[in-house]
């Protein structure tokens, strides 16, 4: 297993109240693997995506364990951990695009990453590896030489992607990769990613808040809601059959051009995004539900295993009404 | 033109800077008529917001003219256009005064256009119209007190509160999340089919267009490329660019993707013949050379022509 995530929880503490972003999230990842993190904003996808680094803020508190390669990243020194990112595990931020040093050359800000893990490297070892990065990512390896401003959006992806490679990890973490794009460049830098996964044998996590997007890019999904995963499973079968409430009114909000079922009939979700700091003792989607029953507000339910290798946290749930 | 409310012809907008000329919008034909929803498609880039900020009167038109009821667009019918044509804007968050009530921020195109009446009643029914009941519990909240489908429905009933004909919406849901959105979406095309409203919305997201539209007119490089009913576009797509467009949404059923390389197209140097050759698949894969309309492609403007069931195409392959 590359990766393991035990009961992470992580807390935003400030003086006035402590508000939990994630709150009891397990999964595990295996080499090569990816994995897509769908939900609405506030979920806590990105905060989890940063805790796998322990790239958190002082203010954020992280009890559970995240395991890469049997070692426990909570648990390593501080030089340790530096190995370890870029190294083990990269991340490609949301907001990417500002992202960059506006007064360095990309060929410099590839070069930083690379030298700060191989300090012995010779100049002209340096500069070729960052062109064979930039032209891993389909790049020019003389766009070394440019500034952020003289590329495109797209083409600035395609650094924070060289960059993220630079170290050769065995995951990387990409968060909203896509967000800012168009869709025509949006489906040229996911084509990127497939390749690179199968080239190198990359492990991906993919966080997103558009489900449909998963379903062309990950093997599995997990599905967050209020800090929580509500559901995971293979892709095809999730989309296809959601299990649980909110999982099937995300998938829905995601209509399929030229089903005739959905022309016409936007679908969506009423009421409000919970707020984390009341959630109350019953499943936090319990307000919002169109499934919800009395036992569904006294009683927050946990990931069940509901066959198929897939999981739900829905008392809506049962093995046998799943397993079509 | 069936009693078409809004409609632009041949209309054209430039930008300038230095020796450069930027053709945003380019040669636009396009009407709305009441009670129908109308997507305008595209990458950004393509000039929909321009052309949607010129039908607000916000940017003045090289040439060309935008019409209103068929009287053109003055300065002196303007106030009353501004009335009865309305914008809904993307980003909620931006759109709202923060440190304006909920109330005033709604009560405030009544005041701009002088309207006569009880002020209170109105607001309370332009609110209660967009969804946010009862209207009172939200009369003294602020924007940062409600959520963001809620703001969005405050933006919603700012609009509706002057009882518009024409609603304008530049991408209306794309800063919000996927669960609220469809109820957003579905407001909108509520409020089309109740209160007889003609509404164009901009987007990028054809998954929205199949929702709501009842139209959909694409558009490349400042102009429509192709425009017709929504069924028949998304389902049949003739132009390659929508083609292209469409294999790449997730939404749309599988079919082979076509990726188109290089970035998006720029305004400054359109390019001779169709605007889109230089990235187009059919000139890629030689399908050009083989009907024998490489060399029109490559010289030869085109406009839309008729294809049948109502769908007009900007292509020398059809």
């Amino acid at each position: 297993m590359l990766l393991s995530v035990r009961d992470l929880t992580v807390t935003y503490v400030t003086q006035a109240s402590a508000v939990p972003a994630v709150r009891g999230v397990s999964f595990d990842l295996e080499s090569g693997a990816s994995l897509g993190i769908a939900g609405e904003s506030g979920c806590g996808k990105s905060t989890m995506g940063a805790a796998m680094l322990r790239l958190l803020p002082s203010s954020a508190h992280v009890s559970g364990e995240v395991i890469l390669n049997r070692e426990d990243v909570y648990a390593m020194p501080f030089s340790r951990l530096r190995a370890v990112r870029w190294a083990g595990i990269s991340i490609v931020m949301q907001g990417a695009l500002h992202s960059l040093n506006p007064v360095r050359t990309i060929g410099w800000q590839i070069a930083e990453a690379i030298e700060l893990h191989n300090h012995d490297l010779r100049d002209h070892a340096v500069r070729s590896r960052v062109g064979e990065l930039l032209e891993m990512v389909s790049l020019p390896a003389k766009c070394a030489k440019d500034f952020p401003h003289q590329l495109s959006g797209g083409q600035r992806q395609r650094v924070l992607i060289a960059m993220a490679l630079a170290c050769n990890p065995q995951l990387l973490i990409a968060d909203e990769p896509t967000t800012a794009l168009d869709v025509m460049v949006q489906a040229q830098i996911i084509e990127l990613l497939q390749d690179l996964r199968s080239r190198l044998n990359l492990a991906m996590i993919f966080i997103t808040h558009d489900l449909s997007l998963l379903s062309t890019v990950c093997d599995r999904i997990a599905i967050m809601y209020a800090g929580r995963i509500v559901e995971e499973g293979p892709s095809g079968s999730l989309l296809s059959g959601p299990a649980h409430p909110y999982a099937a009114a995300l998938a829905a909000a995601f209509p399929t051009i030229g089903d005739h079922s959905s022309r016409m009939t936007p679908s969506g979700l009423g009421g409000d995004p919970p707020d984390p700091t009341d959630l109350g003792n019953g499943c936090p989607f319990a307000p919002r539900c169109p499934r919800v029953e009395e036992l569904c507000l006294g009683y927050d339910v946990p990931l069940i295993d509901i066959g198929d290798q897939r999981k739900a946290a829905c008392i809506h749930v049962e093995p046998s009404r799943v397993a079509l | 033109m069936k009693n078409s409310t809004l409609s632009v012809e041949d209309l054209k907008v430039q930008f300038s800077r230095r020796r450069e000329v930027a053709r945003a919008v380019d040669g636009v034909n396009l009407d709305i008529a009441a009670g129908e929803v109308v997507a305008l498609v595209g990458e950004s880039g393509c000039g929909k917001t321009t052309l949607a900020r010129t039908m607000m009167g916000l940017e003045m038109p090289k040439s060309g003219e935008v019409r209103f009821n068929g009287s053109p667009l003055g300065r002196r019918a303007m106030r009353e256009y501004r009335r009865k044509v309305q914008m809904v804007f993307q980003d909620p968050s931006g759109a709202l005064n923060p440190r304006d009530t909920i109330y005033e921020a709604v009560a405030e195109g009544l005041r701009v256009h002088k309207v006569a009446g009880d002020e209170v009643a109105q607001v309370a029914a332009a609110l209660s119209k967009c969804g946010l009941r009862p209207p009172e519990r939200f009369f003294n909240r602020y924007p940062h007190e409600v959520s963001g489908g809620q703001r969005q429905r405050v933006v919603i009933a700012a609009a509706m509160v002057l009882e518009p004909q024409m609603l304008i919406a530049d991408e209306p849901v794309a800063s919000l999340d996927a669960s609220v959105r469809g109820e957003i979406l579905k407001l909108l095309r509520d409020l089309v089919d109740q209160h007889g409203l003609g509404m164009l919305v901009i987007t990028h997201d054809l998954g929205l267009a199949w929702n709501i539209a009842d139209r959909i007119a694409v558009m490349y490089l400042g102009r429509i490329v192709e425009i017709g009913s929504c069924e028949e576009i998304l389902e049949h797509p003739k132009h390659p660019y929508t083609q292209a467009l469409l294999s790449v949404v997730p939404e749309s059923k599988r079919m082979e993707q076509q990726i188109l390389t290089g970035e998006t197209p720029d305004p400054l140097h359109i390019p001779k013949g169709c605007r889109f050759h230089p990235r187009c698949p059919l000139m890629q894969n030689g399908e050009a050379d083989r009907l024998g309309i490489a060399d029109r492609c490559r010289g030869a403007d085109i406009g839309l022509r008729d294809v049948g069931q109502g769908t007009r195409v900007a292509c020398h392959a059809i």
